[in-house]
């Protein structure tokens, strides 16, 4: 009896994980597209299940000469109300090494990817979605955290712990930068 | 009869097993890890490559007409016995689909759908290449707007299965046979070396998706099947790595009124270090396509 408790149980966990992995890979598709008709859905779109408070990063490529619209979606029963988001470039670039007598050594230079931020939502009244133009082609992590909600006392005083996991999509549009004007 | 103790065991394994996402650092809990005090100190990492298509659309205008001569040759696809090559050549065949929808090699794409059709079922995939899209392709041939459409969601569709599957390595080496054939591909079209050439720039700025790329196999290094292909595009990385690179701040406003996020960044490319790229990028690639069961190849004729 013990045995077929436990096999439920784990065998609950498992269906559970895999429909949340799956529920999640095409949240991104119910993002409200741009109003603008010429943003096409980029390839690099992406759904996955996020845990409050442990930053997620999703690592694409933009290109340059193209416009970009990224925007996010989210479960706000679990992520709540909006989500901290930063766009982090990431550059491979020579690390300065010295030689032991403290001189700049002349061998095969070392790199290493420094990072820097250039767009933080919390700038931007914490908004879901961000345009730009890309004047060069990057490397972008564009980053995630969820805050959660407030704990519910019901639930605090009834001894259930609320989930942390919810879904989050990250929309990505693109279209050939436009000229505006004659 | 299975003894319980052995199902509840399989059962226990099973569970470890899906808790390893394709894209992740080994180190690393899994997506799907709850709770933990030390679970904030944690960024979760997930990577996505650029579809071959958008390449092809930026440098379609910059370029001459497509050629069957530079694709890798369908009738090969027999000829790859090995799942690490089947996932390379994968990925170089359906950059070839793609690039014969963009660039209106037409009679090439019904050829190239049914090559990736069969690789694709070899690999797991089937479904990504259907026959409903087959037809479709078949009816819009004459449409060379769709062709793109049509051949470009059937590359999306299996690389979400192959992200949804967890199949990790194998995505790796997909992108990294795909990543080869476009530059291989791209680079073709340079006839004559001039650093100003748009296309040229566009080579030269490659070096980012290589970075990229490189990064989002770090996680399976220590996977034989991905460790050889991930060395030869480190290799080809030095050669970028030889290249300078120069920040700017962006000068003026965006044409289209949009906000500019970061510096400018401009790859400086000598023909020396162009023909260093491309020579290196096309003995890896021969190697890739060669099939395993002879030593030569013939190009489309």
């Amino acid at each position: 009896m013990q045995l077929r408790s436990i096999l439920s149980a784990a065998a609950i966990t498992l269906v559970t994980l895999g429909m949340a992995q799956s529920e999640c890979s095409e949240y991104w598709k119910s993002a409200p597209r741009s109003g603008d008709s010429r943003f096409t859905v980029n390839g690099q779109s992406r759904g996955a299940s996020i845990q409050v408070g442990v930053p997620t990063e999703l690592n694409v490529i933009i290109y340059k000469g193209q416009d970009y619209r990224v925007s996010f979606v989210y479960d706000e029963k679990i992520i709540g109300d909006h989500v901290i988001a930063r766009i982090i470039e990431k550059v491979r670039q020579p690390k300065p090494v010295k030689d032991a007598h403290g001189q700049a050594d002349q061998g095969k230079p070392v790199f290493e990817d420094n990072t820097k931020v250039i767009w933080d939502n919390q700038d931007h009244e914490m908004t879901d979605a961000v345009e730009f133009t890309a004047t060069s082609t990057k490397r972008i992590a564009i980053e995630v955290t969820a805050p959660g909600i407030p704990e519910d006392p019901k639930s605090k005083n009834s001894g259930k712990k609320m989930t942390d996991i919810g879904c989050l999509g990250i929309l990505i549009e693109h279209m050939p930068t436009p000229a505006i004007g004659f | 009869m299975m003894q319980p103790r052995y199902v509840l065991i399989a059962l226990v394994a099973t569970l470890c097993s899906c808790g390893s996402p394709a894209n992740k650092d080994e180190s690393k809990p899994d997506t799907l890890v709850i709770g933990g005090d030390d679970a904030s100190d944690l960024t979760e990492n997930l990577y996505q490559m650029p579809t071959p298509n958008e390449l092809f659309q930026i440098v379609k205008t910059m370029s001459g007409e497509g050629q069957k001569r530079m694709m890798s040759p369908a009738k090969n696809v027999d000829r790859y016995a090995t799942m690490q090559k089947k996932a390379l050549n994968f990925g170089v065949y359906a950059t070839d689909l793609v690039y014969a929808s963009n660039y209106k090699v037409t009679s090439e794409v019904v050829r190239y759908y049914l090559t990736c059709k069969k690789l694709g079922d070899d690999l797991g995939l089937g479904g990504a290449f259907s026959d409903t899209d087959f037809s479709r392709l078949e009816r819009n041939l004459t449409h060379g707007d769709s062709l793109d459409v049509i051949s470009n969601d059937a590359y999306e569709r299996a690389y979400r299965r192959m992200q949804d599957d967890r199949m990790g390595p194998t995505l790796a080496l997909v992108l990294a046979g795909g990543w080869m054939e476009s530059m291989h591909l791209v680079t073709r079209q340079v006839l004559h070396f001039d650093a100003a050439d748009p296309l040229v720039m566009r080579v030269a700025e490659q070096k980012t998706s290589l970075d990229h790329l490189i990064d989002l196999m770090e996680q399976y290094k220590n996977d034989p099947g991905v460790a050889g292909t991930r060395n030869d595009l480190i290799q080809l990385r030095d050669i970028y790595d030889t290249f300078p690179v120069i920040r700017s701040q962006h000068q003026g406003a965006s044409p289209s009124g949009r906000q500019i996020l970061g510096d400018d960044v401009t790859v400086i490319i000598t023909p020396e270090g162009f023909n260093d790229l491309v020579d290196t990028l096309e003995t890896m690639r021969e190697n890739i396509i060669k099939p395993e069961d002879s030593v030569d190849t013939q190009p489309n004729s």
